[in-house]
C-alpha cells in the first residue's frame, strides 16, 4: 500500500500513515507563476493498493482539482486501486437544488471522483446522512462523535451536563452523542426573538427531558454539539444564550474546523471555556487559539483502511 | 414550438466577463451572471431563467484563478443540465491546463485531458476553444470540439501596418506550423525559428540557443499562443534582435502576463505587442502604450450564431 497526501492537510496525511507503519509516498506538487499546478508522483504505483489524503475545505476548488490530478495521475501509473480519504467533503452542503436554477455542487464532485475510478471514499461527519446514498462507490462515513465522548467522559463532564444541538439540523447528531454518553440528557435549540422587547433567548424545539422547563439548563454545564464552525457565529451566540438561561459552563464539540479569519478571535472571547475539534481540516498556527483542543482522527481513519 | 432559432442563452462565469458582455452585446442577446460565493469560498450557481429546451452557451475561459474558472464551468454546465436545457456549449476561449497535454514524464497526471473528461461528464455536449495548446486535445473527449483562431482578430491589426520585408518567427519548434499560417497569411517574405531546449525537470526555465532562418535587417513578427511570464518570447525577440532584425512585433492569443511578464514585456526590443481578449486584460497591461488589444468577441459572436442556425464554423471563421 501506498499513501499520498494533496497540499490541503499533510500533517493528518503524515498521522495517518504513521498509524499504518508507513511513510507518506513522495509527490511532487508544483505551482506555475499563472495558478496551474502539476502533480508528479515520486513514488512507483503499479498494482499497489493506493491512498490519497485530501481536505477540500477552503481553498475548496484548488483542494479539488489537485485531488482530480493525483488521482488521474495514480490511475494512469498503473495503480490497483485508489481510496480517496476526504476528512473534509468540500460543496457537502450544495446536496439538493434548494431553488431552480441550482447547480448540484456535490453531485459534479461525486461525479467526477466516480468517472475519474476511485475505487473507495472514506469521509467523515457528513453534514446530512443522505449524502452517501449519492455515491455509487464505497463509502465509509466514520464519525469523530465516540471520540469526543470518551474526552467528555475523562474530563468528568458526563454527569451534571447537558448535550446541546444549536440548531435543528443537528437533531441526529445530538441523540446520537447521547447513546455514546449512556442516554444524557439533550435538547435541540433555536434562537427565538421576543417581538415585543426585541429580546433573544433559546428556545427549546425537542428534547429527550419529558415536561421540559427552562429550568433544568440551571446550573448545568452545557456540551454543544455540531458538525462544523466557520465563522463561529452560531456557537458563540449559542453559548450566550445558555449562559443567560443559567447554564454554568459551556464546551464545544465540532468536528471540522473551517475557521474563517475571524474565528479563532471570536470563539477566544466567547463565553464558552473550551472548543474541542478534529484535524479533519488543518489549522493553521495564525489560527490556534488558547481555547482549541485539537483532537486527531488518524487512527480512526487508519483501523477503517485496515480493515 | 420548441427550440425556435432565437431560443438560446447566455452563461458567463467570473473569468472574463467583458468579453461574454461584448459578446451578447454583438449578439443583441442577454447575459446572465448566475454566479455567487458563500463564505467559506464555495461556489453557488444559480441561473434566474428557464432554460428548459433551451441551448445553453457559456462563455467561460479557464484563465487565472485556474482552479476556480474550472470549477464555476463544470458548476454552470450542471445547472444548465438539470434544468432541462437543450444543449450545452461550453465556450472556453483559454483553455487552462492546455500544456499539460502528455505524459512528458512517468507518473504525472494528463490534466488537460482530465479536465476535458470533467467538462463532458458534467454535461457539455459541444466545446468550442481558440487556440487550443495542441489539437490532439480534442480527441480527448468525444463530443464534438471546435477549435477557433484569434489569428481571425489579430491579423487585421497586423496587415493594416503594411509591414514590408516582413519574416513570421516562432520562438519555439512547436509553434511553427502556427508560424508558417502567419507568414502566408500575411504574404511575408519567410519564416524564422528560435529553439530553445527546455528541461522538463526544472520547471518553466526558458533557455534560448539557436536559430533557423534569416532575419537582418526584417520586420520580425514573433507569434505564439500563450504568453506566461514572458521568459521565451521576451528572449527570442532579444536574440533576434542581436541577430540584425529591424524591428521585432509580438503576436500572442492567450496573455496571462503572470509573474514579471510587465516588465519583460516593456523591453525596448519590442516594438508592439499584439494580442487578443481571450484572457481579460489588466490595466497595467492595458495601460503599456505598445501593447494592442484585438478583441474575439465578433469571432466568438460570428461562431454562437453559426453553431444556433447550423451552418459551418470552418467556412469563413478559420482562417
Amino acid at each position: 500500500m501506498k499513501i499520498f497526501s494533496g497540499s490541503s492537510n499533510k500533517l493528518l496525511a503524515e498521522k495517518l500513515a504513521q498509524n499504518l507503519g508507513l511513510e507518506l509516498s513522495e509527490i511532487e506538487i508544483h505551482v506555475f507563476p499563472d495558478g496551474e499546478r502539476r502533480v508528479k508522483l515520486n513514488d512507483i504505483v503499479v498494482d499497489e493498493e493506493t491512498v490519497v489524503v485530501q481536505s477540500t475545505a477552503t481553498p475548496v476548488d484548488q483542494n479539488y482539482i489537485e485531488l482530480f490530478f493525483i488521482i488521474d495521475a495514480l490511475k494512469r501509473s498503473g495503480a490497483k486501486s485508489v481510496t480517496a480519504v476526504m476528512p473534509y467533503l468540500g460543496y457537502q452542503r450544495q446536496d439538493h437544488i434548494f431553488r431552480d436554477g441550482e447547480a448540484v455542487s456535490l453531485q459534479v464532485m461525486i461525479g467526477i471522483l466516480e468517472s475519474m475510478g476511485v475505487n473507495k471514499v472514506i469521509v467523515l461527519d457528513l453534514h446530512t446522512i443522505k449524502i452517501p446514498e449519492f455515491f455509487h462507490i464505497p463509502i465509509d462515513h466514520l464519525s469523530a462523535l465516540p471520540q469526543f465522548a470518551k474526552v467528555i467522559k475523562e474530563n468528568g463532564w458526563d454527569s451534571d451536563s447537558i448535550l446541546v444541538s444549536p440548531d435543528m439540523g443537528g437533531l441526529r447528531r445530538i441523540k446520537e452523542m447521547s447513546e455514546f454518553l449512556s442516554g444524557m440528557s439533550w435538547i435541540a435549540t433555536v434562537k427565538d426573538r421576543n417581538l415585543d422587547t426585541g429580546e433573544i433567548t433559546i428556545e427549546k424545539i425537542e428534547s429527550s427531558v419529558s415536561n421540559w422547563s427552562m429550568e433544568n439548563l440551571k446550573g448545568k454545564r452545557a456540551l454543544i454539539v455540531d458538525d462544523m464552525a466557520s465563522s463561529g457565529g452560531t456557537l458563540i451566540e449559542s453559548a450566550k444564550l445558555l449562559k443567560k438561561s443559567g447554564i454554568s459552563e459551556v464546551y464545544a464539540f465540532v468536528t471540522h474546523p473551517i475557521f474563517s479569519k475571524d474565528a479563532p478571535k471570536l470563539l477566544q472571547d466567547s463565553e464558552i471555556t473550551k472548543v474541542f475539534v478534529t484535524d479533519s481540516v488543518y489549522v493553521s498556527e495564525e489560527k490556534k487559539f488558547p481555547k482549541l483542543e485539537v483532537l486527531s482522527v488518524a487512527e480512526m481513519i487508519a483501523k477503517e483502511i485496515k480493515d | 414550438m420548441v427550440n425556435k432559432s432565437e431560443d438560446f442563452i447566455l452563461l458567463t462565469g467570473r473569468s472574463n466577463v467583458q468579453l461574454a458582455k461584448d459578446v451578447a452585446k454583438l449578439l443583441g442577446q442577454k447575459l446572465h451572471e448566475p454566479i455567487s460565493l458563500f463564505s467559506d469560498g464555495e461556489i453557488r450557481v444559480r441561473v434566474p431563467v428557464s432554460l428548459r429546451n433551451m441551448h445553453v452557451f457559456i462563455i467561460q475561459p479557464t484563465a487565472p484563478r485556474v482552479n476556480d474558472s474550472i470549477m464555476e464551468l463544470l458548476l454552470m454546465i450542471d445547472a444548465a443540465k438539470r434544468a432541462s436545457a437543450s444543449e450545452i456549449s461550453a465556450i472556453i476561449p483559454y483553455f487552462g491546463y492546455s500544456r499539460q497535454d502528455r505524459k512528458e514524464m512517468p507518473r504525472v497526471p494528463i490534466s488537460s485531458s482530465a479536465i476535458a473528461n470533467m467538462i463532458t461528464n458534467a454535461g457539455a455536449t459541444q466545446i468550442l476553444t481558440i487556440d487550443i495548446h495542441s489539437q490532439q486535445q480534442q480527441g480527448f473527449v468525444s463530443i464534438p470540439w471546435d477549435n477557433l483562431y484569434g489569428s481571425y482578430a489579430l491579423l487585421p491589426m497586423i496587415k493594416s501596418l503594411k509591414l514590408k520585408d516582413l519574416v513570421v518567427a516562432s520562438p519555439d519548434k512547436g509553434g511553427m506550423i502556427q508560424a508558417t499560417g502567419y507568414a502566408k497569411l500575411l504574404g511575408a517574405d519567410g519564416v524564422a525559428l528560435v529553439y530553445k531546449e527546455r528541461d522538463v525537470a526544472v520547471n518553466d526555465k526558458s533557455g534560448t540557443s539557436a536559430m533557423i532562418g534569416k532575419v537582418k535587417d526584417k520586420n520580425v513578427l514573433l507569434v505564439d499562443d500563450i504568453i506566461s511570464t514572458g521568459g521565451t518570447i521576451v528572449n527570442a525577440a532579444v536574440y533576434l534582435k542581436e541577430r540584425g532584425a529591424k524591428s521585432v512585433r509580438l503576436a500572442i492569443v492567450h496573455g496571462l502576463f503572470v509573474g514579471d511578464a510587465i516588465e519583460k514585456i516593456k523591453n525596448p526590443v519590442i516594438d508592439e505587442i499584439f494580442v487578443s481578449d481571450t484572457i481579460e486584460q489588466r490595466s497595467e497591461v492595458k495601460n503599456i502604450k505598445k501593447v494592442k488589444i484585438a478583441s474575439v468577441a465578433p469571432l466568438l459572436a460570428e461562431a454562437i450564431k453559426r453553431i444556433q442556425t447550423g451552418q459551418s464554423i470552418s467556412r469563413d471563421l478559420i482562417l
